[in-house]
Order: C-alpha cells, then sequence, then structure tokens
C-alpha cells in the first residue's frame, strides 16, 4: 500500500476536515491537513484550508478548536506552522503571513498559570509554558506544539521558545518518555505514553549533549513503536524518532497497518493528515532542522 | 501564582461561551432541558428520604455479569419499561488504559454485560468516554481491551473528547463555573450509565461512578487533564457535573478495585464484587464503606448528601449482600489528608 498516495487523495476530496471521519471541520485537522497537502504539492487544495484558518482567526489573533467554539485557543499554534510552511511554496500569500504574525503575537502574550511548588508533584510548576485553556497550569503537549510554532515561525531565540524547551525538557519521566505533563506526584514516577513522547520530541531543538532523559524517551519510543497499533500514536512516535534520526526501519510497515486500520474504521481527516506526514520520514516538513545525531 | 485549590473564575473556555449561544448550542441545551425534565421521575429522586443500593458477591470477570447487572437494577427500582427505545450512554473509566494495569480501568467485560441488558430492554446503547490523560482515544480502547471487547458486541463507541458540544448551566452551584460545554451525545442520552472502577484516588480519597463522570467533560474545550475542573475545585466540580446531568444510574467494577496510589499507580485489589444502583450518591457511600472510607468525609459525598442522594448509612437501603459482608479496607497512601478520611471503627473489625 502507498500511503501517502491514498491519504493525500482521500484529504484532497475531503469535504470536511475533522478528527473523525464525519464530524465538522476542527482548527488542528484543517491545519494538518494543509501542512500534508503542501507537502504533497497539492496547493490549490491546500490553500482553500489556509484560508479556512483565516476566516477563523479572531481579532486577537487566536484561533478556536472549531468554528463553533471560539476558545480555548490551543490549536492557534498548528496554524502559525501551516502559515509558515506556506512561505516558500506556490500558496505563499501576505494575507497567510500577516494572519501568522498576529497568531504568534496572541502565542507569545499567553502562558499557563505558575503553581506554588508543594512537593506532590515532581514537576518545576514555575516554568511558564502553554496551557490547553487559558487561565489553567501549562502542560506538555501545547506546550510542545506552541514550541514548534515558534520555532517553524523563525523565533528559535525568543524567550519564550527557550522556556518551551526548558518545560518539556523538565516534563520528561526520568525513566523515560514523557505523558500529559506531570512526572512525579506524592512520590512515585508516572507512566509514559506515545503521543506526547513523540510530539515533545518533534517539537525540540536540537542539543549538542543531549541529557539522559533525551536518550531515554527516544528509547522509550524504540521500545514502545512496534507494539502501538493507534494511528495517531504511531505517527507522533514516529515523527519524533525522525526529528532526532532514528526512525525505526520498519516504520514505513507499521503505517501500512495503521492506514489500512484507519480507512477501514474511521478515515478521519486528522487521522489521514497525520499518516500522510509521518510517511514521509526525515522529510517530513514539521521537522524543523536536523537534529545532531544522537549516539545510542 | 495559583495553588491547586485556587479558583479562578474568568476560564477563557467559559468566559466568552456562556454569553455567546449559537443556534445550535441552543438547541440542544434547550432540548436536553426538555428531555431531561420528561425523564426525571425515572432516576432522580433525591427528595426520597431513602435509596436502595444493591451489592453481588463472588462475582468473576468470566462470570454471570449480564444477570447481575439485570439484578442489581431491578432490585434498586429501575423500571425498564420507561427505556425501551431511548438512547443509553454507557460512560467506562478509562483515564489512561495500558495494559499492564488492568486494574487501573473498568473491565470490557462489566461494561459488555451491561451493553446486553440495556440492549435486552430495548434501548439503543452507545458506550462513551473521554479519556482525562490521554488525547489518542483509539490508544486507550486498545491499551484497556476495550477495542476488541466492542467490536465483538457490536457496541458503537463515540469519542466524547472531540466531538460536537452543547452548553448546559451548572445545577449544582458550588465550583465558579457557570456550566458545562457537555458532548452532544451526553445530552442528548436518555440514561447515563456511569461504570467505574472502584479505587483510591490519591486526592479525594476514593473514586466511583460519580467521579467517574469528570470522563464526560470534552478534553478539546477543558484539557488534558481536564485541568479547568482541578481550577474550580475537584470535589465541587464533581458535584455539580452530577448535579447538571438528568439521568444517571451506576454499575460499579469491583471485582478488581485498586488500593494504594490510585486512580493511576495502586496495585490491584480483589473485591469480587458489582454494586448496582439507581442513585449515584447512595451507590458511591456504599462503596466508599466497603473499601475501609467514612463516607461523610469524601468532600463530594458530602456537598452530594441530601442534595442528590444519601450518604447516611441508615438512609440506604441495602439490597443483594450486605457491603459488611464483603467490606476489606483498601490501602491508601501515607498522607495525613487521606488518614482522615478512613473510618477507623470500621478498619478495626
Amino acid at each position: 500500500m502507498d500511503v501517502a498516495k491514498e491519504t493525500i487523495a482521500r484529504l484532497e476530496s475531503a469535504e470536511t476536515f475533522g478528527y473523525h471521519a464525519d464530524s465538522p471541520s476542527a482548527t488542528e485537522p484543517v491545519a494538518l491537513s494543509a501542512i500534508a497537502l503542501i507537502s504533497a504539492d497539492r496547493h490549490a487544495r491546500a490553500a482553500t484550508l489556509l484560508h479556512w484558518l483565516v476566516e477563523h482567526q479572531a481579532e486577537d489573533g487566536s484561533l478556536g478548536v472549531n468554528a463553533e467554539q471560539t476558545t480555548p485557543c490551543w490549536p492557534t499554534s498548528w496554524a502559525i506552522v501551516a502559515w509558515a510552511l506556506a512561505r516558500s511554496t506556490p500558496v505563499a500569500d501576505l494575507k497567510f503571513a500577516k494572519a501568522g504574525q498576529r497568531a504568534v503575537n496572541w502565542l507569545t502574550s499567553v502562558q499557563g498559570e505558575l503553581i506554588e511548588r508543594t512537593g506532590a508533584t515532581g514537576h518545576d510548576t514555575m516554568i511558564p509554558g502553554w496551557p490547553w485553556v487559558r487561565g489553567t497550569h501549562a502542560w506538555a503537549e501545547p506546550t510542545a506544539i506552541a514550541l514548534l510554532a515558534l520555532r517553524h515561525a523563525g523565533l528559535e531565540d525568543h524567550p519564550r521558545t527557550r522556556q518551551a524547551a526548558a518545560l518539556l525538557r523538565d516534563r520528561l519521566l526520568p525513566n523515560g518518555g514523557m505523558n500529559y505533563g506531570n512526572t512525579i506526584v506524592f512520590g512515585q514516577e508516572l507512566r509514559p505514553h506515545v503521543q506526547p513522547t513523540g510530539l515533545c520530541m518533534l517539537a525540540l531543538p536540537a542539543e549538542s549533549l543531549p541529557n539522559d532523559r533525551i536518550h531515554k524517551a527516544l528509547a522509550y519510543l524504540a521500545k514502545r513503536l512496534p507494539q502501538t497499533q493507534a494511528t495517531a500514536s504511531l505517527c507522533y512516535g514516529l515523527l519524533g524518532t525522525a526529528a532526532w534520526n532514528r526512525l525505526p526501519n520498519d516504520s514505513q510497515s507499521w503505517l501500512e497497518v495503521a492506514c489500512r486500520r484507519t480507512l477501514d474504521r474511521d478515515p478521519a481527516p486528522y487521522k489521514l493528515a497525520l499518516l500522510s506526514l509521518a510517511g514521509r520520514g526525515t522529510a517530513c516538513p514539521l521537522l524543523v532542522a536536523s537534529r545532531t545525531m544522537v549516539t545510542p | 501564582m495559583k495553588n491547586w485549590t485556587s479558583q479562578l473564575p474568568n476560564y477563557d473556555t467559559e468566559s466568552r461561551r456562556v454569553h455567546s449561544f449559537d443556534r445550535r448550542t441552543l438547541l440542544v441545551a434547550t432540548g436536553a432541558a426538555v428531555a431531561g425534565l420528561a425523564t426525571l421521575p425515572l432516576i432522580r429522586r433525591a427528595n426520597r428520604l431513602t435509596e436502595p443500593a444493591f451489592v453481588a458477591r463472588n462475582q468473576r470477570y468470566d462470570g454471570q455479569l449480564e444477570q447481575t447487572i439485570h439484578d442489581g437494577l431491578i432490585a434498586t427500582g429501575f423500571d425498564p419499561a420507561r427505556i425501551k427505545g431511548k438512547s443509553v450512554l454507557l460512560k467506562p473509566n478509562l483515564v489512561e488504559p495500558t495494559r499492564k494495569c488492568p486494574q487501573m480501568t473498568t473491565h470490557p467485560a462489566v461494561v459488555v454485560a451491561a451493553g446486553e441488558v440495556f440492549r435486552r430492554w430495548g434501548a439503543n446503547v452507545i458506550v462513551g468516554e473521554g479519556p482525562g490523560h490521554m488525547r489518542d482515544t483509539e490508544m486507550a480502547l486498545i491499551e484497556s481491551g476495550m477495542d476488541e471487547a466492542l467490536r465483538d458486541a457490536q457496541l458503537p463507541f463515540v469519542d466524547l473528547n472531540y466531538g460536537e458540544v452543547g452548553w448546559v448551566a451548572n445545577a449544582g452551584g458550588t465550583s465558579p463555573l457557570p456550566g458545562f460545554h457537555f458532548p452532544k451525545h451526553v445530552i442528548e442520552a436518555d440514561l447515563i450509565v456511569s461504570m467505574p472502577k472502584m479505587k483510591t484516588h490519591h486526592w479525594v480519597g476514593y473514586t466511583a461512578s460519580m467521579k467517574n463522570l469528570y470522563g464526560v467533560i470534552p478534553g478539546i474545550k477543558y484539557g488534558w487533564p481536564k485541568n479547568v475542573l482541578h481550577y474550580a475545585g475537584i470535589p465541587q466540580s464533581i458535584y455539580d457535573i452530577n448535579a447538571s446531568l438528568p439521568n444517571t444510574v451506576a454499575v460499579v467494577d469491583g471485582i478488581v478495585g485498586m488500593e494504594g496510589d490510585g486512580p493511576i499507580l495502586g496495585s490491584a485489589k480483589s473485591m469480587g464484587v458489582i454494586v448496582v444502583g439507581t442513585n449515584p450518591t447512595a451507590v458511591d457511600a456504599t462503596v466508599g464503606r466497603m473499601m475501609g472510607f467514612d463516607p461523610a468525609r469524601i468532600e463530594y459525598l458530602s456537598l452530594a448528601a441530601n442534595r442528590l442522594g444519601p450518604v447516611d448509612a441508615d438512609c440506604i437501603e441495602q439490597r443483594g449482600e450486605r457491603w459488611e459482608s464483603v467490606a476489606q479496607p483498601f490501602e491508601v497512601i501515607d498522607d495525613p489528608r487521606l488518614q482522615l478520611l478512613l473510618d477507623a471503627d470500621l478498619r478495626a473489625t
């Protein structure tokens, strides 16, 4: 099975871009689908999605989770990535550049609530990151997506970019991997999950000397990915390994199985876009720049 | 800077939406209100002085669970005729499933058995969950074993984290949240069956059918974890969610529960019980006693007492086995907050 061909064909003909096959369009799947279509040179279809994002941007630069729900605004980061990746393509448009700048302005104005450290939790609750919902604490995945957005926007040296990377490194589990963003609670280390670990590794910038937790996170992905059937987790896990030049040799065959399962059960544009992007391996446009090769 | 229990009234998920109903939201919410009022006498009887709770012992995942759940519902006053042709949503606990820790999540056999009971009564049954710690719901289904079991049983699953939502006013009013964005499938359900695992919980003491309904809150609006609820106060938001849902019954998987550092990292605790009831407050109070807690000291139950149902043992009619005959104290983590919630007399016996 040609995963790229199957997924892109479906995305090109999709009428809505949601989390499930028949669900309405939502910001995150629209942005991911736009990125997938750009990377497959399907510029006309990509442009319609990029315009959808512009049309659903609020005055303050943010985007809600879908057309009807204007808050919370965590998917704004994905729109920034999509508009940034359109820059050097035939769909480049001043509209997208302006929208992206407004979105970046909004993103850099938002941070999670800081919490006094009590000893109950192991992570550093005082590092500013991004919350799912404004007025709450910062968590792993919204911070990882924000980091990815700032890096794609060319803000590698922005203070918020450095804070985001610091938060993600702090939330990596001592024994490997990442979950939603808690490390140790009441003295016990929590369990890692594939999706947040992959997304975190995708977002983190290169390090000349990757720390022990980076090595362990990559080792966790290497161990878990062969058993991972769920599409989104598999795709994010593979993207995380690709970003650190650790893509498993069997990744394409795993993606084929996941693609068949997705087409059979729930051909959701969200999953199709992820399959398409993960299928591009180290050529995936979500990867900001090649990382320092990690020594096993 | 805030602490975990501080109350922030201005979450963006609430503040902008509460004044901006769109037509669909309004229709869904209005429909739910009408449907809720129409079926209110079916379940909610908080004004009654007593409520029943049914306990079955010697239960096994490969046993006669369908019969047990059927008997439990009938014994606690459920009228099957009222659910014929109606929609029933089964809500298991799949907070953060992993094959390594089956005691964390509701066993698929219990869900399939409950599904059969309601289908035989002519209901349209779906299973729904919005996992609290995992964005990838497909992963949660696979890791919990629910994916395969539901497919075999031909029970449809709905992802409550990403579906359409409607606005429902907060009928409890103990948290600062003005209302909840409930998934359409939750709003439109004629009956919600809360199907928790019997577990300790390191923040609130223990978790059963009331806390399990955190899982109807959509992650896309509230996050992973559903941190908005934490800031609003965990006990308060548990109470408010339960008060805002019209028709709920409880089927608790206590065959193998979790003790120690629940709700995620605790150890398996074999109890062999299924607890069923048409009043979740009464069910949860009974479950707590079986685990060695004093339910009156559990904050969300103290809020619910005599509003949503009884907590006092004298006001809970025991059906099936007496809870005392199957009680086995659950270990809790060594934390003074939690030690205060235990029933020392019960544990001494």
